[in-house]
């Protein structure tokens, strides 16, 4: 690995180490332009990894202080964990299950095809989907996405998926598989092929699915470009006289300040850390925060329409064996706006250990009892969906900064607000019956609903927009206001979609690493 | 928070019937902790809780997540136990968990004209406790409960879960879809003619 001085300011510095940080990181190395990344947590390699929901949540999540605020159960029931996303090297891609969705046209033009909608902030992205399709392409390969872009077949069919698969098919759906996954089902790209082990959420200890943690970034650090910092928190951007930013201030593991002189800065630190680093970065010349003319850092915070549903069949399913997210549902993924509700949604089969069912079948105070524990016995004959919906963006559904408290750097504590649209209400309702329907076409007997997870899908809060007076970034993620700062995460999202935001997260990020390249050597950054 | 029960069919009479008889070999059970046939070694009470209070702790365990016919009274004496240790290293935890007792003693007597224990229905004990379920006395117990039953691996058969697999090569040989009653899924064959079309 490389080793760059703190006062090398003509290399680009990166924070973040996950989808959007760690995959910039080795595109932009792979190109021979040096590179700093600043990760917040620690070191990992797959020796960390263990099959153990809760041992895995206390090691990899992000758990500074947050709170979680706003109209959703979670305001109550997660007051101090809104998110469930990780800190540690190789970000939220340790954690995600693998689902590798493109978006549908419409999605990308939510404004265009849904019109304005009340008490929302739809816009459509600057990009149609013709001009994303061969950089889904490239990240597909460079993913190993299951499909036809990689020639490699699905996964295997688990228990759990197979009775979503019957119900789908007995209730005349057409679109169910198990894929596109990130997960290789067969030896690709130096990564063995899946062995069924389950706990793909708490990290994949074979590395058969795709993590920044194992491919990205060691083979950034292997080009001798690339630096990656662990334990170093970002605490806040600086910026020159000509309101260019020059570097980035860190904690290092010491807790000791540290001053990263830089040539550009890209921001890849979820959409909760990365606009609360803009907002903490306000200044004299930006008295609002980084790149925020528009006033929409922190704003249009989406987390997807969501909810878990979980059926109760009158045999054995032992959903835990095999892949977490064994197989996804798209018939619900349309623009149908006779069902009462804009958008569309993904059904995804998704395993729960016996750990986690009985944390989040009935989450919060009221959680125990009879009703409770009679369910849980039911649990190996369970199969269950986790639903993903487009979560309509709205300007009050933000991160902001806490007037007085502070976390362990010293930074004011985020609070991260979040209620539902009724059009989000409407959707969930329907994905519940929807699931019902389904599991009881094939004998489900009891169909429990469980309310929506701390949030894995964070999107939106430095969106993407033409018009720089209602949006963040452009096409490209490169701030509206300083041409030398970038948001290369899941924050530049203008909508949500019905997909798990990873793919295009890495889609993006590969587009943005050849800008940045291309501007790089025309001097334009 | 309250969820929907979605579609929930009525919990079937002998779970009920379970429940009973369980509740009986518990009061039983406890009546000889606090006649002291344990003797002075006994570790079923903890210093900060009298006998009748200890009798009451593993009956409020047993009400948090009732498995009458899944888990033995020894399980839930271990909870007790260890939620009595917890209070013995922690006077101000312990200070709540007694008087948090003594007020749901008193609720049960002031609507039953009984002490917890002795209240017979099961619904009428979770009605109680549901009064103390925003209170910390009460988390802390439900939550010990909690990890002492579901995040157990030595309990984690009795509910048909496995746990780890990665040491057994996963589940890949060891019935990830051995299911009968739905039909296969696609072949390998099936599965790469998808993708190369």
């Amino acid at each position: 690995m490389a080793t760059f001085d703190l006062n090398n300011d003509g290399v680009v510095v990166i924070i973040g180490s996950g989808a959007g940080g760690g995959t910039l990181a080795n595109e932009l190395a792979q190109k021979g332009i040096d590179v700093v990344v600043l990760e917040a947590g620690k070191r990992f390699d797959l020796g960390d990894i263990e099959n153990d929901e809760w041992a895995m949540f206390n090691k990899i999540s992000w758990l500074d202080k947050r709170i979680s605020a706003g109209g959703w159960h979670g305001a109550v029931n997660h007051p101090s964990l809104p998110t469930w996303i990780v800190k540690g090297f190789g970000g939220s891609t340790i954690h995600w299950a693998g689902v590798s969705l493109r978006y549908k046209e419409y999605e990308l033009k939510t404004r265009t095809t849904y019109g304005e909608i009340t008490d929302a902030n739809v816009e459509d992205w600057p990009i149609d989907l013709d001009e994303l399709v061969p950089w889904y392409e490239k990240a597909e390969l460079k993913m190993g996405v299951t499909g036809r872009t990689t020639g490699m077949p699905h996964l295997p069919w688990n228990n759990g998926f197979r009775v979503l698969a019957e119900g789908c098919r007995r209730t005349g759906r057409k679109n169910y598989n198990s894929g596109p996954m990130a997960i290789n089902s067969v030896e690709r790209d130096d990564r063995p092929a899946c062995q069924q082990i389950g706990f793909c959420m708490q990290g994949c200890a074979i590395g058969a699915k795709w993590s920044t943690m194992y491919t990205e970034l060691p083979r950034a650090e292997d080009t001798g470009h690339c630096e990656i910092r662990t334990d170093a928190m970002a605490l806040m951007i600086e910026h020159d006289a000509s309101g260019k930013v020059t570097g980035v201030v860190y904690a290092d593991a010491e807790g000791n300040r540290q001053r990263q002189k830089a040539r550009l800065v890209c921001v890849a630190g979820n959409s909760i850390e990365s606009p609360r680093l803009l907002l903490n970065s306000a200044s004299t010349m930006f008295p609002d925060g980084l790149a925020n003319s528009s006033g929409q850092v922190g704003r249009n915070y989406m987390t997807h329409a969501t909810a878990g549903c979980y059926a109760v069949l009158p045999e054995k399913v032992h959903m835990f064996r095999g892949t977490a997210v064994a197989g996804i549902v798209g018939d619900e993924v349309r623009n149908d706006p006779a069902r009462g509700f804009k958008g569309g949604y993904t059904l995804e089969f998704l395993s729960l250990g016996l750990p986690f069912m009985a944390a989040f079948l009935e989450p919060g105070n009221t959680g125990w009892g009879r009703s409770v524990a009679r369910a849980l016995e039911q649990y190996d004959r369970m199969s269950g969906v986790w639903v993903v919906g487009e979560d309509l963006a709205q300007e009050q559904n933000r991160i902001t900064l806490h007037d007085s408290e502070v976390d362990q750097y010293g930074l004011p504590v985020p609070i991260v607000a979040k209620t539902p649209h009724n059009n989000d209400t409407e959707m969930v309702n329907h994905a519940y019956e929807v699931t019902a329907e389904i599991y009881e076409s094939v004998g489900a007997t009891d169909v429990y609903e469980l309310p929506a997870y701390p949030a894995t899908h964070n999107m939106g809060t430095n969106r993407m927009h033409a018009d720089p007076s209602k949006g963040v970034v452009n096409a490209y993620g490169q701030s509206h206001d300083i041409a030398n700062l970038f948001v290369s995460d899941g924050s530049q999202f203008t909508s949500s979609g019905a997909c798990n935001p990873t793919l295009t997260i890495v889609a993006l990020a590969i587009r943005q690493a050849e800008y940045i390249a291309r501007e790089m050597s025309a001097n334009n950054i | 928070m309250k969820i929907r029960f979605h579609r929930q069919r009525p919990a079937p009479a002998d779970h009920l019937g379970m429940s009973r008889r369980m509740f009986l070999m518990t009061t039983t059970f406890a009546g000889v902790t606090t006649a002291g046939l344990l003797g002075p070694a006994g570790r079923l009470s903890a210093a900060a809780l009298d006998g009748a209070q200890s009798a009451t702790l593993l009956r409020v365990v047993q009400d948090i997540y009732p498995h009458p016919d899944l888990l033995s009274l020894a399980h839930y004496q271990a909870i007790a136990d260890s939620v009595g240790a917890d209070a013995d290293e922690d006077a101000a935890k312990a200070a709540a968990l007694t008087d948090g007792l003594a007020r749901l003693d008193a609720l049960a007597q002031s609507l039953y004209g009984k002490p917890y224990v002795e209240v017979e229905e099961s619904d009428a004990r979770e009605g109680l406790l549901r009064a103390f379920q925003n209170e910390a006395f009460f988390q802390d117990v439900r939550w010990t409960a909690y990890f002492a039953i579901y995040d157990n691996k030595e309990i984690w058969p009795l509910f048909g879960y496995e746990g780890s697999s990665v040491e057994h090569g996963g589940y890949i040989d060891r019935g990830f879809s051995d299911i009968t009653f739905v039909p296969q899924g696609p072949t390998l064959e099936e599965r790469i003619a998808q993708v190369q079309q």
